[in-house]
């Protein structure tokens, strides 16, 4: 296999992008909103792989760290008809082919490899119930928020199963290694074996995504499975003014927009818009693994998400994913030192607990 | 010194101003080796170095620094331009301008904005429209397009015919010239001035030949409340450009206009044929189809939608298209920009061919003829047809900005070859018509070869303007006076 292999199979829509230049793509992109250059635009990386793949450039160290600073958030895919992402990704895997992989990627697929997990710990959070409910390495980190999220559950009538599980590897293709993937893939596809053929209640978007378009198997993201049981449920009304922050995976590419809508709504919450919302709505700037390697960029990424909130009149960010709650908590402590003022960011599940009462 | 000497000590210089914002890397330099123009894949064009400044003072700085260095200075904006505008052929200093993108100045008492040269039209609308405001130059690229490619290029716009180009709409303007100093043109904030040279009115279609344009002040417009689109059918070009004329004699205030050839519509029914599954229906005896949109007043636009319609069938024998999706599947592909998303005109029309176009201004009586024409220099030079379509760019009056637009086989050099003959062939047919070679495309790397047709002597003139902005020749190299792409 030479380097370039994983770009080939893309080489038509890398020179449709590079024979079009229509730049739909690049205004809006939340790194090339930070670094400036057009390179960290997905039409800049359509011409970096064309150089690739015609050698006149040469895979290295500067060109990897452009490629991990890539969000995967699909922003630039939703504004184009070309395999935008999967693209990126074959860059990503073509550097590392070549020897530039950043370490700390590494080191995170070796631990998901070698462990089935990507965050230490502290123990397996297991419960018996009905419906099989996926939690993904970010929620098996934190139980106290497992906790809120099942007491939600359970006040909603549903009855999770939380069995063994193991990563669901996003973290190991992302970041280069479709080989490791193949591997994550058959441990996790044995490990849930038992419930392949049900449907699957999940809380990390990206694994959901993951477990959806790379497992082929049946899931629900849990908040969906609330909203549907929205009408039997007392809410205490909280009183706010709230913007909702889309998270990619669950937004424009599972397609859920609404229902995280209805039930701030439900919550008596006055909901505005920020003007990049739904299937056009920016990363948080944890995406692609970008918080491991350049940290100071994600938070940059998440003022710029923030400032999208205060321009709104938002005083509060509700969202709605594992990832997007942290980052973008981090992105308004910083930007509070700048503008001197603290837009907050609230987990939906945990509102939802709070309104539900005892 | 070698060529290569000057370059690392420029970029010594420039890391000491800009750091991080400078760059020899040669992975950035491809980033920034292509517009939209039509080229085969051996014009590499990278420029020596990239830099993004963040405001006037730096740009000058940058210059000074080029000029010590005897580098190139290229600016780079949308990188949508179809003349090879920002290809950096000659080397030197690509200056990234989107890093001057603020909004320097919101004066609603005045209706005027002044904003860093690098915002793009689409933000600026963004932001304006926060104030019920907008600012009616818009190009179809207005989602990367900058306000400094507007006036570099002198490009086209959507709503010309009641807003005119950028020219109309533009007040004041900075300049950092080729001599490394920052000059305000124009007339401050008023509409019109009868006083001096017009500089600033030279700077427009300049494509970054005097000099790096870093500020602007525009006038904008208070949003209408409504809008309304609709296609007519006509039996030919002319007539629609007579017809045109008619409906603003009559007092009508039309938004936009623009008139299609049968195979152009096609392209411009991308969201159509996406949302509806099926092919836009033009009857056989109907050769070309007129958008027009009015908007403002509610009852005023219907009013106006009303008289257009009758004057059209009554006087024309013209017919209104039947299916509104069609009409607006055209407004979503040439305004709104609403693609469904993961799927877009663009790149799915340029996956074997390239879109590639002769932009030729003509007086409105020559649309048939040219169009014939068209037809048979297109079949010389082997080009595939993609159609015509004629933009009203002026305001209040029927004019022909035209894109002749043909399907450009780009795997090779000899079907380059052929483009830019095509190109040339009908830049001659239009100074034959009467006409100019570009209207909204603008000389690029491509017409200046030969643009000593249309402009005779006054080349020289135009040399001597060049020359008193940019006495060391470092602005742009390559454009506007010279083509690359034909012996």
């Amino acid at each position: 296999m030479t380097a370039q292999d994983a770009l080939k199979p893309y080489i038509d829509d890398i020179y449709t992008c590079n024979r079009t230049r229509c730049g739909f793509c690049r205004e809006e992109c939340p790194v090339y909103r930070v670094e400036g250059y057009e390179t960290y635009s997905c039409r800049g990386k359509m011409l970096v792989a064309r150089g690739l793949l015609e050698g006149t450039l040469q895979p290295d160290e500067e060109m990897a760290r452009m490629a991990d600073e890539c969000l995967l958030c699909g922003y630039c895919a939703a504004r184009c008809a070309l395999h935008n992402v999967e693209i990126i990704t074959a860059l990503r895997e073509t550097l590392a082919e070549a020897g530039f992989r950043a370490p700390k990627h590494q080191a995170n697929a070796a631990q998901i490899l070698a462990e089935g997990y990507l965050f230490p710990r502290t123990s397996a959070i297991r419960r018996k119930g009905t419906t099989p409910l996926y939690l993904g390495c970010l929620y098996q980190s934190k139980p106290a928020e497992v906790n809120t999220v099942l007491s939600v559950l359970d006040k909603a009538g549903l009855d999770p199963l939380i069995a063994d599980e193991v990563c669901c590897g996003y973290v190991v293709e992302a970041t280069g290694d479709s080989e490791g993937f193949a591997r994550a893939q058959e441990r996790l596809r044995q490990v849930y074996a038992p419930y392949a053929d049900q449907e699957i209640l999940t809380l990390c978007p990206t694994c959901t995504i993951t477990l959806r378009d790379k497992y082929g198997l049946r899931v629900k993201p849990a908040i969906v499975a609330v909203a549907e049981r929205l009408g039997d449920l007392r809410l205490e009304p909280v009183a706010m003014t709230a913007t909702y922050h889309d998270p990619c995976h669950l937004g424009r590419m599972l397609g859920v927009f609404e229902e995280p809508r209805q039930i701030i709504r439900a919550l008596g919450i006055n909901l505005v818009e920020m003007e990049h919302n739904r299937t056009f709505s920016t990363c948080c700037g944890g995406g692609g693994g970008v918080t491991a390697v350049n940290p100071k960029l994600s938070a940059e990424i998440a003022k710029n998400r923030i400032r999208d909130a205060l321009a709104v009149g938002a005083e509060t960010v509700i969202t709605v994913c594992p990832t997007c709650t942290p980052t973008l908590l981090r992105g308004a402590g910083r930007l509070a030192n700048e503008v001197d003022k603290f837009v907050d960011v609230l987990d939906l599940w945990q509102l939802l607990d709070k309104a539900l009462g005892a | 010194m070698s060529t290569d000497t000057y370059i690392q000590r420029a970029f010594e210089d420039l890391q000491a101003i800009f750091g991080e914002r400078v760059t020899v890397s040669p992975m950035h330099r491809m980033a920034y080796s292509r517009d939209w123009s039509p080229r085969h894949r051996s014009a590499q064009d990278l420029p020596d170095l990239v830099v993004i400044p963040h405001n006037t003072d730096e740009v000058v700085q940058l210059v000074q620094v080029a000029l010590r260095y005897n580098l190139p200075v290229v600016p780079f904006a949308g990188g949508t331009g179809m003349g090879g505008g920002v290809a950096a052929w000659r080397g030197g200093i690509m200056v990234e301008t989107k890093g001057l993108n603020q909004i320097l100045e919101l004066d609603l008492q005045n209706l005027s904005v002044t904003v860093g040269a690098g915002i793009t039209i689409w933000t600026l609308n963004e932001h304006l429209a926060r104030h019920n405001l907008w600012f009616p130059h818009q190009p179809e690229s207005k989602r990367a397009c900058t306000i400094g490619a507007c006036i570099g290029c002198d490009n086209d716009s959507t709503f010309g015919i009641r807003y005119g180009k950028i020219l109309e709409n533009l007040t004041n303007l900075v300049l950092v010239t080729g001599r490394g100093e920052a000059i305000r043109l124009g007339r401050r904030k008023a509409s019109f001035t009868s006083t001096g040279y017009k500089l600033m009115e030279l700077v427009v279609g300049s494509e970054g030949t005097l000099g790096v344009v870093t500020e602007a002040t525009l006038r904008v417009f208070p949003l209408p409340q409504t809008r309304q689109v609709r296609g007519y059918l006509l039996r030919s070009l002319n007539e629609g450009a007579k017809a045109l004329e008619r409906l603003l004699a009559a007092g009508l205030a039309i938004d936009s206009a623009h008139m299609n050839d049968r195979e152009r519509l096609h392209f411009y029914t991308h969201s159509y044929r996406e949302k509806y599954h099926r092919e836009p229906q033009v009857p056989d005896w109907a050769q070309a189809i007129l958008f027009i949109s009015w908007a403002g007043d509610p009852d005023v636009v219907d009013f106006s939608m009303d008289k257009t319609t009758r004057i059209l069938q009554e006087e024309y024998g013209a017919e209104m298209v039947r299916e509104q999706e069609m009409v607006d599947g055209w407004w979503d592909s040439k305004h709104r920009l609403e693609f469904i998303p993961f799927k877009q005109k663009w790149p799915d029309s340029q996956r074997v061919k390239k879109f590639g176009a002769a932009d030729l201004g003509l007086p409105i009586g020559r649309l048939d003829e040219a169009y014939a024409r068209f037809r048979e220099i297109a079949a010389k030079w082997h080009q595939d047809i993609l159609g015509m379509t004629v933009y009203n760019e002026a305001p209040n009056k029927s004019t022909a900005s035209i894109s002749f637009a043909v399907f450009v086989d780009d795997s090779t050099e000899e079907n380059i070859r052929n483009f830019y003959e095509y190109v040339r062939e009908m830049s001659q047919m239009a100074v034959e018509l009467e006409g100019t070679m570009s209207s909204y495309i603008g000389d690029g790397d491509r017409l200046g070869g030969f643009n000593i047709l249309e402009h005779g002597p006054s080349l020289e003139y135009m040399r001597q303007v060049k020359a008193l902005f940019d006495p060391a020749g470092i602005m742009n190299p390559g454009k506007k006076f010279e083509t690359r792409w034909l012996r």
